[in-house]
């Protein structure tokens, strides 16, 4: 042939793209687990190659973190026996996931694509195990799907909401061993990052495991025998006692996890031990995680601290407060650790809500009205409070989004935040409440004394310290606080029903928001906001209790979430987050107290991979799950 | 001696009756329960799987039935759900905080409260017996009154704040891990010399601060009972005709104020138990006490009220065994006299 | 004659004849002294017998004083409850010294000097010698503003107050900077009067369900008995979490504190009850009981009239030996968040703010409350026997 090299180069060529299109991505010489070593021999344990997936995923360290070695085994402290989960939140498998900038990418799935908003195709990597060797494939998807979220008798109430929009379930089609797509009618914003969450939402079952337990799989006989054996009345409620993909109390179940929780409870040691065919690897062809056992010891809340001190955790971070800072510090030195301080996230770390839907008339009139809760605000002494508990080293800012999250602006955090005591009797002045009585408290139009029961759930001293604190700024103005610790099923009860005139609590929960994230926190949509609970019950019963928003602001709060959900774009996205964020600031709906404070985490000397300053908090976060405990990795 | 026996146990059973009647209606005061509790959380979270299962078990356990019925269900005089299966029959209840029945998760730590409050009460013999004789036979002396001085501190100290200095002070100077009965490698692991001395090593504070309050009353009665018979006419007798002063303490008087030391277990018993409910509270340790507490706190209504039976049974089977050793040790008590306590 | 009748005088005994006149009640006639000890009172020789009890002596004048501060606390306090000084959080005890530098000064302390360390996020305090801080007495704290002295007139008298732009932190400061001597001062409200009030409640019960099993015997008599034993069998503490437990968390604290008193006492009275009973029954058969009743006395009157009296010591006795156990039962509740929480001040509550490592390790002088506490239970429990002794003066 006249073209003889071109068309061998041509062949040569297309041959080399198609063998890359099928050889996997698997460009790495894989390194067995030390850990393993004895297993493999005995036969119980397959080979690395044969564990890891086809197509892991390959972790790339950069900036301070590196390469690590197998071995050792990370202590640490819990408060509760079920706490154990936190091997899930730490472990952070997820389908995908948050990294460090807050940004999703894929993790179990190989890749995924959204269309829309609305229809989310997630492809799954070939060769997939399950930590018992099952294999992971669609089928786990299709089997909780149609056999679990939709079956009558495992939940007789139907899918979990957030598989709904507008009330309609996806359509879910499995179209091959590694793709799954569901598509709605309408964007469904939280769907990505509810599968990203701490707590996540789990779209597949350990199908192979679980049908045992299924009345449609199993025996029936055999089934109502199992379930007598372990006291649960009949093949569902034993379905459901064996399948705690979160609670994590079920040491037969598989899971995805790089640690696998290896005690049967009740317990007060738990430990989770290296999942065999976990599906990460490093660049040097070791599998992940590099730890091989978590040890969870359970200890008495109060303890821990001590416990930290002494050297008996290698990582820490629950349980531990910031008022534990000194004590931690003194004893680095002799127990080997460091502590390091990561900023908390939530929106504030304290915040006062006063009750728009109090009963009492003219309390009511009064929480309504902008100008008294300015006036509130700008009566506390956020810098007297900062040195006094945190060693000035928390921002005294508004509740609302952090300096981190791109959408802050001085004007959310700082408006009406400076301690003003003009100011605020000018404001509360102008109110009407010019009259006095003899101990100079300010009188209520209809004679009472302004006493304000503030009300805290009573489990934390820091409260009432703070509320100590804010009493005196608000007596300079006339205003007589009173602190009533109670406990937090009252106390959430007594706001729901209207009594509570103003109550304490914590910030927003994600203080770090993207324009993606949910606003649904700044709008009257949740009985859970202290600050308005009956309107949000409104919302979440769809009009059947509660009362409806009339306030401008708040309706057009609700407007504008309701415009967020319908946003494609993320442009338009943050272009609602800052309206809302400004009607907050103007608004004054909550009185942020401090937020920022720091978390203090106790890290062993020899425990690597850690950021020198991380931040802390649930969702999204994981606590220490963004930055990957799968990577730490201890240096002797 | 039969007779007292059978009427001792024949009174012991309306007591118990009357103690599962109290702790119901103690545990059922304050309102709601754990269940209503989680139903309320879980509906707010829209876990609509838990939902299902907590409503489950409410039905289950007849937690919608009226008082009367869940009392006698539980104490077993009556059928359930499921049949006659309460107290009676060994079923402990579930506990729904755990998620499991109440007789696994209580075993764990019976062995262990067992241990520390036998360890307690030893010390509290061991300790009281020599100081009071002590006392006793050098009244008067530096040493007896700096030893009721040490007895009248430990009685005063509230204990517990004495465990958490004592803790810390272990910690810095031994080395002692913080907290629990034992260091936590040895956890798991099955008895060895080296968990044996782990044991040990963070026992004898829980010990300490226990015992130190019930040595104290045990060293003022030792000393008062035996002061009281040294100086009656059988001493003065045995003395005047020559016997040795040491077989004249031993022989007689010493019998005599043994009466406390056994008439005590049945005070120092439930003693003991509350005392050590918090101090292990304090000190972590895996005992019955922290449970209890955590138990009360979330209203779990078989885990608590099973444990306050439980603790009321080990008081009032103590006070029979120290009654019937008492009976055994002292005639006048068997012939119908009554303890003098 | 033999060896052993040789006296050293030999002289033979004498024939003695008193002169004086004779007066056949010579032999039964009493010195001053004895006189007064057999005229005198039930009363007047319990309290000849309880002044020989020096300890106990000295316990009463200690206790007298603790309960007199109860009630003039805002003037020994130098600083007010809810004083705060931001500025020396956690701050170290302050030594009352004479000297200074070799000259006599009179009582002093040294100033602060504080410094911020934010490596070790620790606040340095150390005595300044340059600071001389001059105690006042009988003065009025000007910072502190002046206090209601029970609702009836406005004062800021003080006993002792710092140095004009000084401080005077005795037993050092908290974490908001409150000064620890006052505190505790204001404690003793609280917590002594627990006691008291728990107290009466047993002593109630204890003498009417006692007393009418005691006398009327029969079916009364041994339900009171199953039912003492019943509550005796119940491990104490437990049973107290219990009923704290069941405490509405909606009452304000001065009901809770009620609330707590209350339970306090009524599992305490089985004591009581069973030495009230135990005297019953006793008693009764004794003569001037069936004397009264022949002469046709009511029981209540027998009762009240001439069986209480003679034991009544015995009972107070009792009691005040059951104070220091309700004072360490309320300690012990507040201590667990059972019982009385901030901002209601009482030992126990002091004691569970220091529970922790912090302070075990960094500010142990927050954990001075149990010096009161010992204290007390220590001065109740011998003056409690030194009555108990006294009690029967005729033994």
């Amino acid at each position: 042939m006249k073209s003889g090299p071109l068309k061998t180069g041509l062949l040569t060529g297309a041959l080399a793209l198609l063998l890359a299109g099928i050889t996997p991505a698997k460009a790495v010489d894989l390194v067995e687990t030390p850990y393993f070593a004895k297993m493999i021999k005995k036969g119980k344990v397959p080979t690395v190659d044969k564990r890891v997936p086809a197509e892991p995923f390959i972790v790339k360290f950069e900036g301070d973190r590196e390469i690590g070695k197998h071995g050792g085994s990370i202590r640490t402290l819990i408060g509760r026996a079920k706490d154990v989960r936190y091997l899930v939140v730490w472990g952070y498998a997820r389908l995908m996931g948050y990294n460090a900038d807050f940004t999703l990418e894929a993790d179990i799935l190989k890749s995924y694509t959204v269309e829309e908003g609305r229809k989310f195709t997630f492809v799954l990597r070939k060769g997939h195990k399950w930590s018992n060797g099952d294999a992971f494939t669609s089928e786990d998807f299709r089997y909780w799907w149609e056999d679990v979220a939709n079956n009558r008798d495992l939940a007789p109430s139907g899918p979990p909401r957030i598989m709904l929009v507008d009330g309609k379930p996806p359509m879910v089609e499995i179209i091959d061993e590694v793709t799954v797509r569901y598509t709605w009618d309408a964007p469904n914003p939280f769907f990505l990052p509810r599968i990203a969450g701490a707590s996540p939402l789990f779209l597949y079952r350990p199908s192979k495991y679980l049908k045992k337990f299924h009345g449609k799989y199993g025996n029936a006989e055999e089934l109502a025998k199992m379930a007598k054996a372990e006291g649960q009345r009949n093949w569902a409620s034993l379905h459901n006692r064996k399948d705690n993909l979160y609670k994590f109390d079920n040491p037969d179940q598989p899971t995805l996890q790089p640690w696998v929780n290896i005690t049967r409870p009740p317990a007060t040691r738990f430990t989770g031990r290296r999942n065999p065919f976990y599906h990460r690897i490093d660049a040097k062809g070791r599998q992940l995680p590099y730890i091989d056992k978590i040890v969870m010891n359970q200890s008495d809340g109060k303890l821990i601290p001590a416990k930290a001190g002494a050297g008996e955790v290698d990582l820490q971070a629950r349980n531990l407060a910031f008022k534990d800072i000194t004590f931690l510090k003194e004893s680095e030195e002799r127990s080997g650790y460091r502590t390091g301080l990561w900023r908390t996230a939530k929106g504030a770390h304290l915040a006062l809500y006063p009750n728009l839907n109090v009963d009492d008339p003219e309390w009511r009139k009064l929480t309504r009205n902008a100008k008294f809760r300015q006036a509130l605000s700008l009566s506390i002494d956020r810098t007297l409070i900062n040195e006094s508990l945190y060693f000035g080293l928390a921002l005294e800012h508004n509740n609302t989004v952090l300096p981190q999250s791109s959408l802050f602006t001085d004007e959310y955090g700082r408006i009406n935040t400076e301690y003003n005591i003009k100011k605020a009797n000018r404001l509360l002045d102008e109110l009407g409440l010019t009259k006095r009585d003899d101990d100079d408290l300010r009188l209520l139009p209809d004679g009472r004394p302004m006493n304000i029961i503030v009300e805290t759930a009573g489990e934390d001293t820091e409260q009432t310290d703070v509320l100590e604190l804010v009493h005196d700024g608000w007596a300079e103005v006339g205003i007589k606080l009173y602190t009533k610790p109670s406990q937090r099923e009252v106390f959430r009860n007594r706001i729901f029903s209207g009594e509570t005139l103003i109550s304490i609590w914590f910030g927003f929960e994600n203080g770090m928001p993207t324009a993606d994230m949910s606003p649904a926190e700044l709008a009257p949509t949740s009985q859970q906001s202290y600050q308005w609970p009956k309107w949000g019950q409104y919302y979440e019963t769809n009009g059947q209790s509660g009362e409806a928003p009339d306030i401008p602001a708040a309706q057009e709060l609700a407007k504008l979430n309701d415009a967020w959900l319908k946003a494609t774009e993320t442009g338009e996205r943050a272009a609602i987050w800052h309206k809302m964020l400004r009607i907050h600031a103007k608004e004054m709906f909550t009185i942020g107290i401090v937020s920022g404070v720091l978390q203090p985490v106790v890290i062993s000397h020899k425990l690597q991979n850690l950021p020198e300053e991380g931040v802390y908090n649930w969702d999204p976060g994981a606590m220490f799950g963004i930055y990957r405990p799968d990577t730490f990795w201890f240096k002797k | 001696m039969l007779t007292y026996t059978v009427h001792r146990v024949l009174i012991m059973i309306p007591t118990l009756l009357a103690i599962s009647v109290l702790v119901f209606i103690i545990i059922q005061l304050p309102p709601g329960d754990y269940l209503s509790n989680l139903i309320e959380e879980l509906k707010r979270q829209g876990e609509t799987a838990a939902l299902e299962k907590a409503l489950f078990l409410r039905e289950l356990y007849g937690l919608d039935r009226p008082m009367v019925e869940q009392y006698a269900a539980w104490v077993g005089i009556w059928p359930g759900n499921t049949g006659f299966d309460g107290l009676l029959q060994g079923n402990l209840g579930h506990s729904f905080e755990y998620d499991l029945p109440v007789s696994e998760i209580v075993g764990d730590r019976l062995l262990l409260s067992f241990i520390v409050s036998f360890a307690t009460i030893v010390f509290t013999w061991v300790v009281s017996f020599p100081i009071g004789v002590y006392s006793a036979t050098h009244q008067y002396s530096v040493g007896d009154y700096s030893v009721s001085f040490l007895g009248f501190l430990g009685l005063a100290t509230p204990n517990f704040l004495l465990a958490l200095v004592l803790l810390y002070f272990a910690n810095v100077t031994f080395g002692t891990s913080i907290g629990g009965l034992m260091d936590p490698e040895y956890l798991e692991q099955g008895w060895s010399i080296a968990k044996f001395v782990s044991v040990l090593e963070h026992l004898w504070i829980p010990v300490l601060v226990i015992g130190t309050s019930g040595t104290a009353g045990m060293i003022r009665r030792l000393r008062a009972n035996l002061l009281d018979e040294l100086q009656k006419q059988y001493v003065v007798t045995g003395r005047a005709k020559g016997l040795h002063p040491f077989k004249v303490l031993i022989k007689y008087p010493l019998r005599m104020a043994l009466n406390p030391f056994i008439a005590d277990i049945g005070n120092l018993l439930p003693q003991v138990i509350s005392g050590a409910a918090i101090v292990s509270v304090v000190l972590s340790l895996p005992t019955t006490g922290p449970m209890l507490i955590s138990a009360l706190q979330s209203q779990d209504l078989y885990l608590a009220g099973s444990f306050l039976m439980f603790l009321s049974m080990l008081t009032v089977i103590g006070m029979f065994l120290s009654d019937l050793a008492l009976a055994v040790l002292d005639p006048r008590i068997r012939l119908g006299e009554g303890t003098s306590r | 004659m033999s060896d052993t009748t040789h006296n050293k005088d030999e002289r033979p005994l004498e024939h003695y004849v008193s002169r004086e006149p004779f007066d056949p009640y010579s032999v039964e006639k009493l010195t001053p002294e004895q006189e007064r000890y057999y005229m005198a009172s039930q009363w007047t020789m319990m309290w000849w017998k309880f002044r020989r009890h020096r300890i106990a002596v000295i316990s009463g004048i200690i206790l007298a004083l603790m309960y007199f501060s109860a009630i003039i606390s805002e003037v020994i306090a130098p600083y007010g409850l809810t004083a705060r000084d931001t500025k020396h959080i956690y701050a170290p005890p302050q030594g009352i010294h004479m000297f200074h530098e070799g000259e006599f000064v009179g009582p002093f302390v040294y100033g602060y000097k504080t410094k911020l360390n934010l490596k070790t996020f620790k606040r340095e305090y150390t005595a300044n010698p340059r600071k001389v801080q001059p105690l006042r007495f009988f003065c009025s704290n000007e910072k502190n503003g002046t206090y209601e002295f029970w609702g009836l007139f406005e004062s800021s008298f003080h006993l002792v107050c710092p140095a004009k732009r000084g401080t005077f932190f005795l037993f050092g400061t908290d974490r908001l900077g409150r000064d620890m001597f006052s505190r505790i001062v204001y404690g003793t409200r609280i917590s002594l009067t627990v006691g008291l009030i728990g107290i009466t409640v047993s002593f109630i019960l204890g003498i009417l369900i006692g007393g009418f099993a005691g006398y009327y015997g029969g079916w009364f008599d041994t339900l009171a008995q199953r039912l003492i034993e019943i509550i005796r069998s119940f491990p104490e503490l437990p049973l107290w979490m219990a009923l704290s437990a069941a405490l509405p968390v909606t009452w304000s604290p001065v009901l809770i504190y009620f609330g707590i008193t209350i339970i306090l006492g009524l599992l305490d009275w089985t004591g009581l009850a069973r030495a009230v009973r135990g005297k019953f029954l006793a008693l009764r058969e004794e003569d001037f009981a069936t004397a009264a009743e022949l002469m046709g006395a009511k029981p209540g009157r027998i009762i009240g009239r001439h069986l209480l009296p003679s034991f009544m010591s015995h009972l107070i006795a009792s009691a005040t030996l059951s104070i220091p156990s309700m004072i360490l039962g309320e300690t012990a509740l507040s201590f667990l968040g059972l019982g009385l929480r901030p901002p209601i001040t009482s030992w126990g509550v002091l004691l569970n703010e220091a529970q922790n490592i912090n302070v075990v390790a960094l500010y142990p002088w927050l954990m001075l409350p149990v010096a009161p506490v010992i204290l007390i239970v220590l001065a109740f429990n011998f003056f409690g026997d030194g009555l108990r002794d006294a009690a029967d003066p005729y033994k």
